[in-house]
């Protein structure tokens, strides 16, 4: 036994040679009243826990409330996404829709479950720690190959040199060494210290530059890390390309086109089938109006002309919102269809609209049913004259507020 | 950790195994009797009778296939925990004579002119495509006709039987030939790997078969999985069950232990999780897509008469077992443990049910006694094959090289 009185003591160590040794030291020590010791072990030792008299772990509890917190997270933030900040509809989905929430909230609840554990682990263990002083005893090298080590911190209450040695010879113990704390500060050495403030500091680094992006502007072209991804060879819909000779991306259809298909039907009812009749516009409805119909028509609007129209037709979709933000030169703004020109348009101007597309707005003819196109018609009739409503539209006994 | 002395005895109980067999014996003839009664008493071709059995057939099936998947997946991964509970997983695997037995009236809707006009079978609706969509279930006539259908029930059963057979087989000569080369240990390992392949796709494609063409317009490749799910939260409860109940009897009571018993119930957490996994996978791409030939499945689900329990099921099958087993304590309690092995295994028959039954009756939830009276049935049947087995074996696997390990077995 050394007993250097000039350091500080740190605590004594008591060494042992087999599974048995140790779980009947672990119970001596645990039985005299101590504390603030510990038991190191080359392997995991079967029923050394209950040995020492540590109590049941209460990380299962901290995970089982992290994953709850996590998941409970996963479904708020996409509740208040999808259906506060930018609602928008998609594939006739509600706003918010629970299974499609699902995938995120089981990733959430994992994340902050295996964060909590991985943390809590830390913290239970006392970690982050530079180094402790027991390694610096060479017998004590060997807790990681074959011997078996119970600890005893000097700080413990009932801790006293001599009385505590000699219980611990008393326990079996092969040997009994008192460990003292470093001179040293325990402070990393500054090489160490060094290297990471320099990391961290150029992990800031990109902050920096994104964030001097955002607020600066710039006359030098941007940044292409991906550039066969950003310059693709390909023809955008409605741009300019010098590929054909009349400059236009979008290949308009051969004179006289018509799916086959439709060829005969074509001819039977051309009113139906292209909202005209020779040269002119037809102006009666073609279809019998039924409250199916119009519903039909509301839930086809919905998905195929909201997006840019609005809901309420006056030109202020998500699509225009969001293009007049990022490109308000080039942008066109969808028309507002309550204005007297388009409420005086014929009908079959409005389906040959919707078929064919006018000026910036594209053709949805290959997307939208001619049925659906008629229904969208008929709806957009009806919510021209809901916003051109006058007080003689009320039915009567319809009480105003 | 102290290194366990082997003491390498049989462990028989021939008398128990007989009381239990006949017990099934005569569960099955009641169970199987009052439902055909109740069945014919209805007067509709006995079609109601059918999809009940039909109900209790899978409830069987997956039993042996939760016993198949879980021998082999010992041998596979050489594990070493399990080989106490083990020759009560290949009891289970080794019943496949009986479910083929149980398959044989399974062939009275396939050939039979009742029902055809009407429902287009007295069972499976694609024996003759009807109705809306015949022409779209006519179209899978090269995969779903009567001859190639009985063909690949009988190839099922088949190399069900000879796996079940090899795998009892090899383990039986661990136990009375000690070879000290290990050659049937080695042969079982070596088989496993290429048995649980051939497990998947027999397995997947007999639930396409079987349960997923009860809806011939439907379909969904994910199905076998789920399928697989059900099979084993099945084996691992019903591997609790019988262990609970022969160590009450008095055997066993060393061979299994809390550490066995928490692994087991490890095993059902894990699956009654991936049983969610895969079912709301299956959900969620038909839900999302929205394409009209997937989501008619869901939708005769969750709309009218089967939308309570649709929304039940997420209930009863995902959140009470898994936060019933979530905690340490509740897997080392044998007893209560046990408790909960029941409770998976009417869950899991609510799942087949649920799975089933829609299809014969999308408007109204048919469920009355004689669904419960064929499942008893089956089940009985299941434990008479299961039982039998024990009059004749060990009913543990006292030859296993792993055996020591097992018993030493502990969990950190
Ligand atoms: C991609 C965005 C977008 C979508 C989707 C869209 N539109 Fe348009 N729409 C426009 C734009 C832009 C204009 C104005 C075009 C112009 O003036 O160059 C326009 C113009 C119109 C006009 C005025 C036509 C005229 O003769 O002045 C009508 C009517 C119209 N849209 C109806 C519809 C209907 C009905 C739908 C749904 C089938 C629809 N739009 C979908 C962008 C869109």
């Amino acid at each position: 036994m050394s007993n250097n009185s000039s350091a500080e003591l740190h605590g004594i160590i008591a060494e042992y040679h087999t599974v048995e040794e140790i779980l009947a030291a672990a119970e001596t020590v645990r039985e005299a009243g101590y504390t603030r010791w510990d038991c190191h072990t080359p392997m995991p030792v079967h029923g050394l826990d209950r040995a020492m008299g540590v109590r049941e772990t209460r990380l299962p509890w901290v995970v089982l409330i992290a994953g709850l917190t996590g998941g409970g997270l996963g479904v708020l933030m996409q509740w208040w996404m999808n259906a506060i900040d930018y609602n928008y509809r998609i594939s006739g989905k509600p706003d918010w829709s629970l299974p499609a929430n699902i995938p995120v909230a089981f990733e959430t609840t994992v994340l902050f479950a295996a964060f909590a554990a991985f943390f809590a682990m830390w913290i239970a263990n006392g970690l982050p720690r530079w180094f402790n002083p027991l390694s610096r005893n060479a017998r004590f090298a060997r807790a990681t190959d074959d011997r078996f080590f119970v600890a005893i911190q000097a700080s413990d209450p009932m801790f006293d040199q001599d009385a505590t040695a000699a219980m611990l010879s008393s326990s079996g113990a092969h040997a009994v060494e008192t460990v003292e704390e470093p001179d040293e500060t325990s402070r990393p050495p500054a090489v160490f210290r060094g290297a990471v403030w320099s990391l961290v500091s150029l992990a800031m680094l990109p902050l920096f530059l994104v964030a001097m992006a955002r607020y600066n502007t710039s006359d030098k072209p941007r940044v292409h890390l991906v550039p066969d991804m950003d310059f693709a060879k390909r023809i955008k819909a409605q741009a300019v390309s010098d590929l054909f000779a009349d400059g236009r991306g979008t290949r308009p259809p051969v004179a006289g086109t018509f799916a086959l298909e439709d060829m005969e039907a074509v001819g039977a009812d051309p009113a139906y089938y292209t909202g005209k009749l020779g040269d002119s516009f037809v102006t009666d409805f073609p279809l019998e109006v039924t409250p199916e119909l119009m519903q039909r028509g509301q839930e086809r609007f919905g998905i195929y002309c909201a997006v840019c129209h609005g809901d309420d037709g006056r030109g202020k979709g998500m699509v225009a919102q969001r293009a007049a933000v990022l490109s308000p030169a080039t942008w066109v703004a969808p028309t507002d269809l309550h204005t007297q020109p388009v409420v005086d348009l014929a009908s079959g101007q409005l389906f040959d609209s919707i078929s064919n597309g006018v000026r910036n707005m594209p053709g949805y003819s290959s997307q939208i049913s001619y049925q659906d196109r008629w229904a969208i018609v008929l709806y957009t009739r009806a919510l021209q004259r809901s916003q051109a409503a006058s007080a003689q539209d009320i039915p009567e006994g319809v009480n105003l507020r | 950790m102290n290194p366990v002395n082997v003491n390498r005895e049989p462990v028989l109980a021939p008398d128990l195994a007989a009381r239990v067999s006949r017990v099934g014996l005569v569960l099955a003839v009641l169970g199987l009797g009052a439902g055909f009664a109740l069945g014919a008493a209805e007067g509709d071709n006995l079609r109601h009778f059918f999809w009940a059995y039909l109900v209790g057939f899978a409830f069987f099936f997956t039993f042996t296939l939760g016993g198949l998947f879980f021998v082999l997946v010992q041998h596979v991964t050489g594990a070493k925990w399990s080989v106490s509970v083990r020759r009560m997983g290949e009891f289970a695997m080794n019943t496949v004579p009986a479910l083929g037995i149980m398959a044989i009236p399974l062939l009275y809707p396939l050939l039979t002119n009742a029902g055809r006009e009407e429902f287009g079978g007295l069972l499976w609706p694609w024996v003759q495509p009807h109705g809306e969509h015949a022409d779209l279930v006519a179209m899978k006539e090269p995969f779903l006709n009567v001859p190639f259908f009985i063909g690949r029930m009988v190839f099922y059963l088949l190399v069900w039987w000879l796996m079940a057979r090899f795998f009892m087989k090899r383990s039986l000569q661990q136990d009375t030939d000690r070879d000290p080369a290990y050659a049937p240990t080695i042969a079982m390992r070596k088989l496993s790997a290429p048995g649980i392949i051939v497990f998947a796709l027999t397995l997947s494609f007999a639930s396409f078969d079987w349960l997923m063409s009860t809806a011939p317009e439907w379909f969904s490749t994910i199905f076998g999985v789920y399928i697989f799910a059900g099979c084993v939260l099945t084996i691992h409860a019903w591997l609790v069950i019988s262990s609970v109940f022969l160590q009450k009897q008095g055997y066993m009571k060393k061979e299994v232990n809390a550490e066995h018993y928490h692994d087991l119930g490890k095993f059902m957490t894990a699956f009654t999780v991936f049983w969610a996994y895969i079912a709301f996978s299956q959900f969620m791409l038909i839900w999302y897509a929205n394409l009209p030939e997937e989501t008619g499945f869901f939708h005769s689900r969750t709309t009218e008469a089967w939308k309570t329990m649709s929304y039940l099921l997420i209930v009863t099958n995902f959140f009470v077992p898994f936060f019933g087993f979530l905690s340490r304590h509740v897997k080392r309690k044998p007893k209560m443990l046990a408790m909960w092995a029941v409770y998976v295994l009417i869950v899991h028959w609510l799942d087949l049910y649920w799975l089933v039954m829609p299809s014969m009756s999308p408007e109204s939830n048919p469920f009355g006694l004689i669904e419960v009276a064929t499942t008893i049935g089956a089940f009985g049947l299941f434990l008479w094959a299961f039982a039998r087995q024990g009059v004749r074996h060990s009913v543990l696997a006292y030859g296993d090289p792993k055996l020591g390990d097992c018993l030493a077995h502990e969990n950190y």
